[in-house]
């Protein structure tokens, strides 16, 4: 039996073990149960709190999409809404999502319900809420700036949350400092020069973004992917054959390959 | 406070236009006809309330005669009292004297949206005789000095300085005494409310009874006098009234969930839900507190209405006063709509939903409606028209969505930013961009997507074709004298560019002709 097989039915033993305790699963284990369908870019489970980085503001388009295309994969009949949260002042800094732009990406705006609160503390608050319901199937929390509520008590709290209920929580943040966190899943996103355009090669192509993942664990061995989008999911790239063109300006961060034996360990990065 | 003197015949000539004057009413009173009310023509022909009917017919011949229906007139004017609901809502009918005729009005705080109290009393006087009423009212600051005023002097506002000189001068009558009282007082010599309020208390008790100096002490504001408002623009409300007044919030929102649950009864038996909630803390001073949220849906569960009420006063924060307590606690409904009793079934599954409908509801009680919100389509060329976000609560689908093979950004910023560009003139692409202090070389740019402004809605004159010359004794056509339209000038080109390091951005040209026009280009939306 080959290793990520095992990994896999450990997992949903214990997923059931923890059904007939009535217990939320261990959050550490969600993220191992990500089906990885093939080589591509692993399909993720719900109830996951993940953190998107990105280097500077200017890339909030790309780490919109990035969290969007998850979110699209979550939605289902029953869990029929994306929440997305930013703080009010700070719209015209990032831009707000619009309408016309989700339709063109290939996500339904009407399933998209914006919450602009004034301050960080009634953001958490709604992305408390919002995660407790279980009609929603992803919470958005676009924050701009590092704020100090926002620290590893606060992360692990909604880390429980999401677990619990089994909402995914994505947290779009920005710069390159990392404050210790509960999040599952780390990623540092940035944008990549699109593909090719067929018949106009001066013209923007497909969207394209480089993602590493930096904390956490997946059954694909891959943290590094080059990512392009259609309107069914993601494609996956050959990242290795593209490793010359990387962005220079942030190598990523030393950490240690994700040892087998250690998968029963939370990280903390 | 507002007098009526003659307010039953007054009443009854309006609704019946045919009655003849004079008009006189009767009752039956210790075993006599009497009469009950007058009008004014009446009154001139020397008939008096209290006089006996035969006398009355006797002396005035053409005398039209009724019988006084208590019950009809004093309903009646309950009608007539919710009405000044208007000028305030915190209306009473006074029954001490008559239960018609006397009309309260708290107006504290209120004046002021009639341009003072002076304009306010000049506005409701004027309204009621124009309607035909005899009425007479003052402003006083206290109920009893207003009830005086109006009966026993000319209309005014009375300022609270000048409380105790208007007052003194008045008759004792005007403390609203019994006849055996004003009696008393009369043949003792005390005639004006000042002579009565230099007298030593106790013997005037003794003589006359405590309802004196209670009268007199309410006149004067000694003593509170509480006005029951009527106040039911609810139909359907619980209210819990407490010997002890209460002050702490969790106290209220625990009596709110009481009367959750018995309003929830009663909607429930008649097969109904609300989807707004009005929760009024009355105060002991007069005050009444409302707070009110709102439910996307119909509703009477307890349980999300009293959540809602927990978040909408968490956003109270300071606001929250209970002064010195709150003796009444009213909730409300209204926006009320069938809503059938649900069966929960064991095999039905959940409606999600109802899920997301209460969790919009929650955060918008705690978070204000203006917060969650939704893109609702608008039919517009314009980028920034064609989305609109609306409050969560109220959104109804708009208009088509747009096509989806437009090249839109994922992200608009709400108000364009100018930038700094390099393209080749005049119609050359975008080639190096400068935004927010940061310089990007574009290597890679298409469009560009041309979108003429709406002349419609410019307020300007669009012009088509040239103007005709007018041929001579022909009269001219009217022509508005607008600005003109030049949709050069108002017209955007829209690029999307892309830096070396995958840096998409939407932006556009403001002006077609450098020539002709102002040109600036800005920067509208992001996409990756």
């Amino acid at each position: 039996m080959s290793l990520p097989d095992r990994q896999q039915r450990l997992a949903a033993l214990r997923d059931t073990i923890a059904d007939i305790e009535r217990k939320p699963v261990l959050a550490e284990r969600r993220s191992v149960l990500a089906a990885a369908p093939g080589d591509g870019f692993p399909l993720l489970a719900g109830g996951l709190l993940q953190e998107i980085f990105t280097d500077e503001r200017r890339n909030s388009g790309a780490i919109l999409g990035f969290a969007l295309a998850q979110a699209k994969s979550l939605l289902s009949e029953k869990r029929c809404a994306v929440i997305y949260l930013q703080l009010g002042k700070q719209s015209q800094e990032m831009g707000l999502p619009y309408g016309p732009g989700l339709l063109s990406f290939g996500f339904d705006p009407a399933s998209l319900i914006l919450v602009r609160p004034a301050n960080m503390v009634e953001l958490l608050w709604a992305a408390e809420e919002a995660l407790a319901c279980k009609a929603v199937a992803a919470v958005i929390a676009d924050i701009a700036d590092q704020p100090k509520v926002l620290d590893f008590t606060a992360s692990r709290r909604l880390n429980l949350r999401a677990a619990s209920s089994g909402t995914s929580f994505l947290l779009l943040r920005y710069g390159t400092t990392r404050e210790a966190s509960a999040a599952h899943l780390r990623w540092r996103l940035t944008p990549a020069l699109s593909a090719r355009k067929r018949f106009d090669h001066l013209a923007p192509g497909p969207l394209r973004w480089r993602v590493q993942l930096e904390k956490g664990v997946l059954l694909t061995q891959q943290t590094e992917w080059l990512l392009g989008w259609t309107q069914n999911g993601f494609t996956t790239l050959d990242a290795a054959n593209r490793a010359a063109n990387r962005h220079a300006a942030g190598a990523p961060l030393p950490r240690a390959v994700p040892a087998h034996l250690a998968d029963g360990l939370s990280e903390t990065a | 406070m507002l007098f009526l003197p003659t307010w039953p015949t007054d009443y009854l000539k309006r609704r019946d236009g045919k009655l003849t004057t004079p008009l006189a009413l009767y009752e039956r009173i210790k075993g006599g006809l009497r009469l009950a009310a007058i009008d004014a023509e009446a009154g001139r022909a020397g008939l008096s309330v209290g006089q006996n009917l035969a006398d009355a017919r006797a002396m005035v011949p053409g005398l039209t005669v009724l019988e006084l229906d208590r019950p009809l007139l004093e309903a009646a004017f309950a009608d007539f009292a919710d009405w000044h609901s208007n000028a305030s809502p915190l209306v009473a009918v006074m029954h001490d004297v008559a239960g018609f005729g006397d009309l309260v009005l708290d107006i504290t705080g209120v004046a002021h949206l009639f341009g003072g109290e002076r304009a306010m009393l000049a506005m409701l006087l004027t309204r009621l005789r124009e309607l035909g009423y005899a009425v007479s009212g003052a402003i006083a600051p206290t109920i009893g000095a207003a009830w005086a005023v109006s009966h026993f002097a000319r209309s005014q506002v009375v300022e609270p300085p000048d409380l105790d000189r208007v007052l003194d001068a008045l008759p004792a009558a005007a403390l609203r005494l019994d006849a055996a009282q004003i009696a008393g007082l009369t043949q003792m010599g005390l005639k004006a409310i000042g002579q009565l309020r230099s007298r030593e208390r106790k013997p005037l008790q003794a003589r006359f009874g405590v309802s004196l100096l209670l009268r007199l002490d309410q006149a004067f504001g000694h003593i509170e006098e509480r006005m029951t408002p009527r106040l039911p623009p609810a139909e359907r409300y619980a209210e819990r009234r407490f010997a002890d007044p209460i002050g702490l919030m969790d106290d209220v929102l625990m009596t709110a969930h009481d009367l959750a649950i018995q309003l929830a009864i009663r909607l429930e038996t008649e097969g109904l839900g609300g989807q707004a909630f009005h929760l009024f803390l009355y105060r002991v001073d007069h005050q009444v507190m409302t707070l009110s949220v709102n439910s996307a849906r119909l509703s009477r569960d307890p349980e999300h209405i009293t959540k809602l009420f927990t978040h909408r006063s968490e956003r109270l924060e300071g606001a929250y006063d209970a002064g010195f307590g709150i003796d009444m606690i009213r909730l409300a409904v209204s926006s009320v709509g069938a809503l059938d009793a649900a069966q929960l079934g064991a095999f039905t599954q959940r409606d999600a939903t109802e899920d997301l409908d209460q969790l919009h509801d929650r955060m918008s009680s705690r978070l204000g409606p203006m917060v969650v919100l939704r893109t609702q389509f608008q039919a517009s060329h314009i980028p920034e028209r064609a989305a609109r976000l609306v409050p969560a609560i109220a959104h109804v689908p708009g208009d088509d969505q747009p096509r989806p093979d437009l090249v839109r950004p994922l992200r608009l910023l709400p108000a364009p930013e100018t930038i700094l560009i390099n393209a080749e003139v005049p119609d050359g692409l975008p080639a190096s961009m400068i935004w927010r202090r940061i310089s990007y070389r574009l290597i890679k740019a298409s469009g560009p997507e041309r979108l003429g402004a709406e002349w419609w809605r410019s307020g300007q004159r669009l012009q088509l074709v040239p103007q005709e010359v007018p041929k001579k004794g022909e009269q001219k056509p009217y022509i508005p004298n607008l600005a003109r339209f030049t949709p050069d000038a108002v017209s955007r080109d829209y690029y999307v560019v892309e830096d070396a390091d995958g840096h998409r951005f939407w932006i556009y040209r403001q002006g077609l002709d450098p020539t002709q026009s102002e040109i600036g280009w800005y920067l509208h939306g992001i996409f990756s």
